[in-house]
């Protein structure tokens, strides 16, 4: 963000002769960059309080007056390379995965899906899997020094934070695009909060004891499952539902298309008791299908798509008739793949709900052991406050699948939460 | 003769054709049709409409000590949507929708028009501000309910075990969660906001400040309309919050209707009472809004 400042300020006072304007320019500009740090401070305070509480034994914390940064940390003995296959292999694949993208960001291309082959350059290539290699090996020490408090760890750290930082100013640098320099500051600053994120997400123990501790594994199982059966399920009965209002001809179908429309007057709030009762007597309490039938089709989703039927062209539809062609074809073959964008940001948003719910199972759940991901993380909340730090930690290690989605579908996501909102 | 016959037929066949083939539908496609609405059809019937009416037809029925229920015609409608237990939990929604709803709207717009301009790493900011989607509400309701916490927590003041906080205390989360949401929603706005139309204005001399009010606004009211339904749906759904931070209490001064509904869930007769109460007020809630807002919202056409 700095370098980025600097360029502005640099690129407008060379661009402008004039020095009474270019100085109000950059006033202006470092106001701008003043207001959104700020704000950003604002929107994250939450996250780093909670981070704050979950790196520090609450009892510790209390002690020390509770400052704003974490006390006593329990740290692991720990390298890289130990802890299991598994969450060695799971871990190098995010960070990765995570060198990947910031070389993505800092290319001039946009998507590894579509431009893999101008972004993957030599260059490129050596930063994210250097990067990888050298934050792998070099936060051992780190480790080793934090869990020994030997005092060596700022030193430690550093080199961490200066080995990752050469491999991707290799990266980062592109001759007419970045130069030297502000390959060097950016390449810092990604370091810093690479090596300072590794350091405090792997070495911590506090994120380990939450998800042995809780059955957290388990839950985000079961609402992974729910999550995908629900959005398949929304998915294919929207798709069927809005292709039938569009393309095929039967009668009543004003009143059943209001009648579906309807249902958006009945949330799940107003009809809680009820459904709750059907669960009762269908015997369906602590079940997946419990979980799932109920959401298996939805209004919204019928809406979305079906507005996106309507804009095919009708000498498509014509012209798939005349080549012989059933509607079975033209379903598959025309109708969902010309409309894939809102058909992906409906699956989008219909996961992002289903995984984010909460008062359905707390209400069908009876048993711990069926407990979704949301309501485990109730379920957590123990009355002693010894244990504040482990319980927070996992609504934290909660939130990464999302957080993942999140970053890897932004554009869908967008598109999805916005898509009553602009045209 | 014949002949006559027959083409007078077919004429009679050709002039009343066009009226009847708009009624008559293929039965292959009507097949079709009912084969592609069957899913939707039954879940919309067996999980929406059936346990409505269920609700609508059991609000007659008052639960007795023994455990049964007796049917009381409409007294418990009168009882329970005239009486305290109702007004309470209407007044505590409306007050969490007052709570989250305004601040909701002025964050996400003063986050939107300071990360909507062409600034070197805008992208950086713009990921931040959108940050919060990735916290469910069971996520944010944890994070808030330890930083509100008397003993662990950043603060000293307990607003969660003071009644006339408590409810503002589970709104936090609320506030806090949505702002990824509005940010998200105003920024699509303004983006959609011809950049011709801001320079018109520029040359025109408008200041910034006087820019956002009387123009950008304006302009992107259809989006802060949706907005505003959004944020009061949420706002009148508001469970979790609740259920995690305050339990309702103390002493039931942050019940709000869903969660009235919830805590009711084994009893059919004043429970269906309260739904009927709430899909009322969701109604109207609705109707008003888009009745009210839709005559100053500015439609580009």
């Amino acid at each position: 963000m700095t370098t980025e400042l600097l360029d502005d300020v640099v690129e407008t006072v060379l661009a402008d002769g004039q020095v009474r304007s270019s100085l109000r320019r950059i006033v202006g500009v470092i106001g701008q960059y003043a207001l959104l740090c700020v704000l950003s401070v604002v929107v994250l305070a939450p996250l780093f309080m909670t981070l704050i509480q979950a790196l520090s034994p609450p009892l510790a914390y209390i002690d020390a007056g509770k400052p704003l940064h974490p006390v006593e940390v329990a740290w692991k003995d720990r390298t890289w390379f130990t802890g299991g296959a598994w969450s060695v292999l799971l871990r190098t694949a995010v960070i990765l995965a995570a060198f990947a993208w910031l070389q993505r960001v800092g290319s001039p291309h946009g998507s590894w899906l579509r431009h893999a082959r101008e972004i993957a350059t030599v260059r490129r290539l050596v930063a994210i899997v250097g990067g990888t290699v050298t934050l792998t090996v070099l936060l051992g020490p780190v480790f080793g020094s934090l869990h020994a408090a030997d005092g060596r760890t700022a030193g430690l750290f550093f080199l961490a934070v200066a080995g990752v930082a050469v491999t991707q100013t290799i990266g980062f640098h592109e001759p007419g695009h970045r130069s030297v320099p502000v390959a060097i500051l950016d390449a810092l600053a990604v370091s810093v909060v690479a090596v300072a994120a590794a350091m405090v997400f792997v070495g911590a123990t506090v994120w380990t004891q939450s998800w042995a501790s809780s059955g957290l594994g388990e839950a985000m199982l079961r609402s992974l499952t729910m999550s995908v059966l629900i959005t398949v399920a929304q998915v294919v009965t929207a798709i069927l539902a809005a292709y039938a209002f569009v393309f095929l001809d039967f009668p009543f179908k004003r009143i059943l298309f209001a009648a579906a429309l309807a249902t958006l007057l009945l949330p799940l709030e107003v009809t809680l008791v009820g459904n709750i009762a059907l669960i009762r007597q269908l015997g369906w309490i602590d079940s997946m299908q419990g979980l799932v039938l109920p959401f298996a089709a939805s209004a919204m989703g019928i809406f979305l798509i079906r507005q996106g039927f309507r804009g095919i062209p009708k000498d498509i539809q014509d012209a798939v008739r005349i080549d012989g062609h059933g509607h079975l074809t033209f379903l598959t073959r025309f109708a969902i793949p010309l409309n894939r964008p809102v058909i992906a940001s409906f699956t989008v948003i219909s996961a992002l709900a289903a995984w984010n719910q909460y008062l359905w199972p707390r209400s069908i759940i009876e048993t711990d052991a069926s407990n979704t991901l949301q309501i485990a993380l109730r379920s957590n909340i123990s009355e002693n406050i010894a244990q504040a730090n482990v319980t927070v930690a996992a609504a934290l290690v909660s939130a990464v699948p999302v957080a993942v989605m999140l970053v890897a579908f932004q554009r869908h996501i967008i598109r999805g939460l916005t898509a009553g909102a602009v045209k | 003769m014949t002949d006559l016959t027959v083409s007078a037929s077919t004429q009679d066949a050709a002039d009343v054709a066009p009226k009847r083939r708009r009624r008559r539908y293929r039965p292959g496609e009507v097949g079709l049709a009912a084969l592609f609405l069957l899913p939707s059809a039954l879940v919309f019937g067996i999980f929406f409409y059936l346990p409505f009416f269920k609700l609508v037809s059991w609000g007659r029925f008052e639960s007795t000590r023994g455990g049964g229920y007796r049917d009381v015609g409409m007294a418990q409608y009168r009882e329970v949507l005239f009486g305290e237990p109702f007004k309470d939990g209407l007044i505590h929604s409306i007050t969490f929708v007052l709570y989250t709803v305004p601040a909701g709207l002025v964050l996400g717009i003063l986050l939107a028009v300071a990360a909507h301009r062409q600034l070197k790493g805008i992208k950086v900011f713009q990921a931040i501000f959108s940050s919060t989607l990735a916290s469910s509400v069971a996520v944010s309701s944890v994070m808030f309910l330890f930083i509100l916490n008397p003993v662990v927590g950043l603060f000293k003041v307990d607003w969660i075990n003071e009644r006339g906080w408590s409810l503002f205390a589970a709104a936090l989360p609320s506030i806090w969660q949505n702002l990824g949401l509005a940010f998200v929603i105003v920024l699509a706005g303004l983006q959609a906001v011809p950049e011709e139309v801001m320079e018109a204005a520029r040359l025109d001399g408008y200041g910034s400040f006087r820019r956002l009010v009387r123009i950008t606004l304006p302009l992107i009211s259809p989006v802060l309309l949706f907005l505003t339904v959004v944020l009061v749906v949420f706002g009148f759904q508001a469970f979790a919050q609740i259920d995690i931070i305050t339990g309702g209490g103390p002493a039931g001064s942050s019940e709000t209707l869903v969660f009235k509904i919830f805590r009711e869930n084994q009893n059919y007769g004043a429970g269906a009472v309260l739904s009927v109460g709430l899909f009322v007020v969701t109604f109207v809630v609705t109707a008003l809004q888009f009745a009210i807002l839709d005559r100053r919202v500015h439609y580009d056409n």
